[in-house]
């Protein structure tokens, strides 16, 4: 398992995908800094409290909510084929025909894969933070859970692409696993005006849509983790628009999207236990 | 005697197509085994049965007295696929060291061993070098690295030599007649009768999933002899007598080609000519090639079902 994991790790490093996603996060993050830079400028220059109170969080929901966006990205894109493709190659037969079990190659894979991408996450969210607090001066409550939180979004995602990796083709895991992932981001927008208008129906759908595939209310929780609503009269218009979270995911959350990963890489290991290669 | 290889009744259909069925083979240890047929015959399937890839939809197999499915056994069994398609963004002796950390190698033994199969393969010099710009007889020849690495009791190798020019034929030609040296079992994919014919002790003949012929390849070749013979004052009576001992026979004018069963009756065949008045002015025995048994027992065109 441990060999399945270097692997797969040094694969990872290896794909023309982390070079796209790493000069991808270099953009991102060069015009966010500078965004938040002139903002936080701005408010330098003309103090308003009351306004920065609100736009510094903004801003920074809105580093994270797209900093999740790449990550999954590199997610979905460095696990689609991560089992299918090598058997469309025929890599895997002088692999899997080693004295190593088929579970063993599924959680290795799972590891090395869910090693490199919580890494890269972690990374992200630690320069994101740094922009906001450098430049905004704004102290992030609970960093270090969101951090986990953060690096768990690329980690679910990577759970379910295993599993279809087995049990699809590569190219038709990759159009699921994009259905999939625009399902939970449109659910979470869909929750989000649901709470807004006071609507049930739109909230349930965001709730049926974040058990599907709980990555949006994962971000919505590390929305929640670093504005602490308490005594905060602005908490309200902080978590306004599509990237706050008017209701915060209890904790169950995070642990229904643990089992989560749990669930479909188990299932994933089941799967390919019993596959002809 | 003790079996590298015992199957029974190993069948694998995809879907209602048959890959093989009712396989029943017993490689003893030690042997060079060949294991023959035309394309889509299924050859490939029993392989990927025996190491672990494809589920057997029935019967049971033995290797090396482990049931089918046991991975400790396959510390002890290499196995090299028809397509040798390998990581192929690693260094050759990267890949090698991987494949070595599967069979459980490590640290200098892992080195060592490395470095031995990458000399007995002749790539030593070309490990440092990127398995994408191998040309496809260096891949197979990695391929083969790879399947030796830990010394296997029981070597699987599909078709090992189909990319390699003929001194890399006959380097793993040697190579496999070492390891039998050894002891070792070797169990071969080919089409390519000539080597087969040159190395292995038994084949087997299989046919749309079935095995139609199997033995040891001197038992196979006497029990299947061609014998032409030059005869004059041919009567109706001597071609009779003739065709009781043949199992097939041609005559052009004098030209007598005969099949017969076993070698104890070539002689006999002379003495028939001899006592039926006839004159025998030339015999011999034509050497049955592997081709010939081939085209005969696998071609011929009739199904079998
Ligand atoms: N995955 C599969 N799905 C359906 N049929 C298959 C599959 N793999 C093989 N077959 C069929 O099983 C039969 C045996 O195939 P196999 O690959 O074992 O042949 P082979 O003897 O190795 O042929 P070759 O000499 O061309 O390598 C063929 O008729 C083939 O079409
Ligand atoms: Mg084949």
């Amino acid at each position: 398992m441990l060999t399945m994991m270097g692997i797969t790790f040094r694969e990872g490093l290896n794909r023309k995908v982390l070079l796209i996603s790493l000069i991808l996060a270099v953009i991102f993050l060069g015009l966010y800094g500078t965004g938040v830079h002139y903002a936080a400028k701005s408010f330098n220059e003309h103090p308003n409290p009351i306004l920065a109170a609100v736009v510094y969080p903004q801003l920074l929901s809105f580093g994270l909510y797209f900093g999740g966006f790449i990550v999954s990205f590199l997610a979905i894109f460095s696990a689609v084929g991560a089992i299918s493709a090598e058997i469309e190659t025929g890599i895997i037969q002088a692999v899997i025909t080693k004295p190593i079990r088929r579970c063993d190659y599924v959680w290795g894979k799972f590891l090395g894969l869910g090693l490199f991408l919580a890494l890269y996450a972690a990374l992200f969210f630690i320069v994101i933070a740094m922009i906001i607090n450098v430049k905004t001066g704004l102290v992030l409550d609970g960093q270090w859970r969101a951090l986990g939180l953060f690096a768990l979004q690329p980690v679910v995602l990577l759970a379910v692409t295993l599993f279809g990796s087995v049990v699809l083709p590569t190219i038709a895991n990759g159009v699921v696993m994009f259905m999939l992932y625009a399902v939970a981001v449109i659910g979470g927008m869909v929750e989000q005006i649901g709470w807004l208008i006071s609507n049930t129906g739109l909230q349930q759908a965001g709730i049926v849509t974040s058990l599907v595939m709980p990555v949006d209310s994962l971000y919505r929780k590390i929305v929640h983790l670093l504005m602490r609503p308490t005594d905060n009269p602005i908490n309200a218009l902080q978590q306004m628009g599509p990237f706050g979270s008017m209701a915060e995911p209890s904790v169950w959350m995070v642990v229904y999207a643990l089992l989560y990963v749990v669930f479909f890489t188990g299932l994933a290991a089941y799967a390919f236990g019993r596959k002809d290669i | 005697m003790d079996m590298a290889i015992e199957t029974f009744n190993l069948t694998k259909k995809y879907g209602a197509k048959v890959g093989c069925a009712e396989i029943c083979l017993r490689v003893p240890r030690g042997q060079i085994f060949g294991f023959l047929g035309p394309n889509g015959a299924g050859k490939s399937t029993l392989v990927k049965m025996l190491v672990g890839l494809l589920f057997p939809t029935s019967g049971k197999a033995i290797l090396l007295n482990r049931a089918l499915g046991d991975t400790e056994v396959r510390k002890k069994i290499g196995f090299l696929p028809e397509n040798f398609r390998y990581h192929d963004w690693l260094a050759g002796q990267q890949l090698l060291e991987f494949h070595a950390s599967l069979y459980g190698l490590s640290g200098t033994a892992k080195k060592r061993r490395v470095s031995e199969v990458l000399d007995l393969v002749g790539l030593a010099g070309k490990e440092k070098q990127k398995v994408q710009t191998y040309s496809k007889g260096m891949r197979q020849r990695a391929g083969l690295a790879c399947a030796l690495l830990p010394d296997p009791d029981l070597l699987f190798l599909d078709e090992p030599t189909s990319a390699l020019d003929p001194i890399g034929r006959k380097d793993v030609r040697e190579i496999l007649v070492t390891l039998k040296d050894l002891g070792k079992t070797i169990f071969l994919n080919s089409h390519l009768l000539s080597e087969v014919e040159m190395i292995c002790d038994a084949v087997a003949f299989i046919r749309q999933g079935k095995i139609i012929r199997q033995g040891l390849l001197e038992d196979l070749r006497t029990s299947n002899i061609e014998v032409e013979m030059k005869v004059g004052g041919l009567t109706p009576a001597l071609t009779a007598a003739l065709s009781t001992l043949a199992s097939s026979i041609e005559m052009e004018d004098d030209l007598v080609r005969i099949r017969v069963k076993q070698e104890a009756d070539i002689p006999r065949l002379a003495a028939l000519v001899v006592t039926g008045g006839g004159y025998l002015f030339e015999m011999h025995r034509k050497k049955s090639t592997l081709e010939e048994m081939f085209i005969s027992t696998t071609g011929g065109g009739e199904e079998i079902c």
